[in-house]
């Protein structure tokens, strides 16, 4: 667990000081803007359309690091090969995948956390409350973040980091869609069944994660709700990690 | 697989075959079936052109690539053990360190994989980068490092965790002398130590200044093992005689001379062993000195040459 550790604070140093945090600087600017030029509309529709934004800009930013970054993660350090000396240390290669997983997932975790406290105060400085209750929605969010890592991560051992990136750029677009592939049923008859069903029950459903509306209406959330996503999340993610690590571990590097 | 307790690695049997081509992907054996051992406390050194499979080698006992067939111990351990690699160190070929790193984070980074506590990471990694010449530069990002200096720090991080055997895989390349210097003088001290040094390269003249044995590898099968002097052919027929005194006319018409060269105001003379008492007494009527007389060796170059033939020789980048 120690040397899992190393591995994932030392990728979440490369991030950092590869300045993947900086789009925290456009976080800040759309926050400002979002902030000073929506001044003007009705209360209620500012606030809303703050919120909109900051969640919508959680999503998204995490959503690009987590792919192209969780791309590079573990191909890199081969095509580089500065994996050589470490693995020839008492380091498993399943710790340093479960490590570097880890290490962009703490990167997304404070990336997250900054913006959640960023758009707190966007809300505080238009005369709002920094509303609590916006964590249920985020936290959903960073799930699907960690999820998209996953995906990243294992299309990387598989191939290349540009194709590695299409195909998790495809997966998650289907998975935000999913409801058109159930209805690819009556759309396109001529489909065989089990192609859109497969798709459906396969792929992961990223509108699981999508409580945006929900909390920024005002509805609630309950825990159980939240439970229950939590554990489809990580179960995608164990079942992710563990197919990477089959092919990761067997894998020659050359 | 049985190992000697003097037994510092054991290699039996080992293959290893890469897929290559694009359109009509063929094996290529880049290891057949390779035997080797190596002593505790030896300096070995793994010879042979590029594409002879010493990195191959290496990356298998390192447990970067599987072989295809084959077994090895090293330090009494099979390779899956993960026990030996807390008592080896490895510097890999042209090795790229994390550049976003200072060598002072990286080497603390290596003792952490280790086990190490803070206090001792820090206290060895000091020592470290002064023993290669960094201490300069302990703080500054490795991307602003030269090849030679990274080299330098891949040689500390192979040192972190004071190991009992290294596999260097071609250190010193890309050294400058100062460097190449410094390589060396690492390896005679870990030798002088009691460690293992395993080293792979193709800068023959490391080879015959540092190593206890050779292997010479050639197209993935081992060529021959052993002793320098018993791998490389002593030349019986001919002497190596060094003389002063000498005109360059009185050296021109020696008897038995076949081959002659000037080194300052000596002269190096390869002479018939049949005619050598004839040789020294023309020397001394020429009013020359005779300073001594050798059996001429074979020098690694020229087993080279010998045995895979200049063009490969040339083509595959051996350097003396």
């Amino acid at each position: 667990m120690r040397r899992v550790g190393a591995v994932a604070f030392n990728t979440y140093r490369e991030t950092v000081r590869e300045r993947v945090l900086y789009n925290l600087v456009f976080f800040a600017i759309l926050m400002t803007l979002s902030g000073v030029l929506l001044g003007q509309l009705s209360i209620r529709q500012d606030e809303k359309i703050i919120k909109d934004i900051g969640l919508a800009s959680m999503d998204l930013f995490g959503t690009l690091i987590a792919i192209f970054i969780g791309v590079g993660l573990v191909n890199k350090e081969i095509e580089r090969r500065s994996l050589y000396p470490l693995l020839a240390k008492p380091l498993a290669r399943e710790e340093f995948f479960v490590g570097k997983f880890l290490g962009l997932c703490f990167t997304l975790l404070v990336n997250v956390a900054v913006m959640t406290v960023g758009l707190w105060l966007t809300l505080a400085a238009t005369g709002r409350r920094p509303d609590p209750h916006l964590l249920a929605a985020i936290f959903p969010i960073y799930l699907g973040l960690m999820l998209v890592v996953a995906l990243a991560l294992v299309f990387s051992t598989l191939t290349s980091p540009a194709l590695a990136a299409v195909c998790t750029v495809g997966v998650v677009l289907v998975g935000r869609f999913s409801d058109v592939i159930r209805s690819m049923r009556e759309v396109a008859p001529g489909v065989p069944r089990w192609m859109p069903n497969g798709l459906y029950y396969l792929l992961p459903n990223f509108r699981n994660f999508d409580f945006k509306d929900r909390v920024v209406y005002g509805d609630p959330v309950s825990a159980q709700t939240l439970l229950w996503v939590t554990a489809y999340a990580l179960l995608y993610v164990a079942v992710l990690i563990l197919g990477g690590l089959a092919v990761f571990r067997t894998r020659d590097l050359q | 697989m049985g190992s000697t307790p003097s037994s510092a690695l054991r290699i039996r049997g080992l293959s290893k075959s890469y897929m290559v081509g694009h359109l009509r992907r063929r094996p290529h054996a880049a290891l057949r079936g390779l035997t080797l051992d190596v002593e505790q406390g030896e300096v070995f050194g793994y010879l042979g052109p590029n594409g002879s499979g010493k990195t191959t080698t290496l990356k298998i006992l390192m447990g970067l690539v599987f072989p295809d067939s084959g077994e090895a111990e090293i330090l009494g351990c099979p390779l899956s053990d993960r026990l030996w690699r807390y008592r080896v160190g490895y510097l890999p070929e042209h090795p790229y360190l994390y550049d976003y790193l200072t060598p002072r984070e990286y080497l603390d980074y290596v003792g952490r994989l280790f086990g190490m506590r803070a206090d001792a990471r820090r206290r060895r990694a000091d020592a470290l980068l002064d023993r290669v010449g960094l201490s300069h530069a302990r703080d500054l990002a490795l991307r602003r490092f030269s090849k030679g200096m990274v080299q330098r720090a891949g040689l500390a991080q192979a040192l972190m965790n004071d190991p009992e055997m290294v596999f260097l895989d071609e250190p010193t390349s890309g050294l400058d002398p100062a460097g190449r210097r410094l390589v060396r003088d690492v390896i005679v001290e870990m030798k002088a130590q009691g460690k293992t040094v395993f080293f792979s390269t193709h800068i023959l003249s490391d080879a015959e200044t540092l190593c206890d044995r050779v292997a010479v590898l050639r197209g993935g099968e081992l060529l021959a093992t052993g002793r320098l002097d018993d791998i490389l052919r002593i030349d019986v027929q001919h002497l190596e005689l060094l003389a002063s005194g000498l005109s360059a006319e009185a050296a021109e018409h020696l008897p038995h001379v076949r081959a002659r060269q000037s080194v300052g105001e000596r002269w190096r003379l390869e002479v018939e062993e049949r005619g050598l008492g004839e040789t020294i007494q023309a020397i001394t009527r020429a009013g020359g000195r005779v300073l001594s007389v050798q059996p001429i060796r074979q020098s690694l170059e020229e087993y080279f040459l010998r045995e895979i033939g200049p063009a490969r020789a040339a083509e595959s980048g051996v350097v003396d």
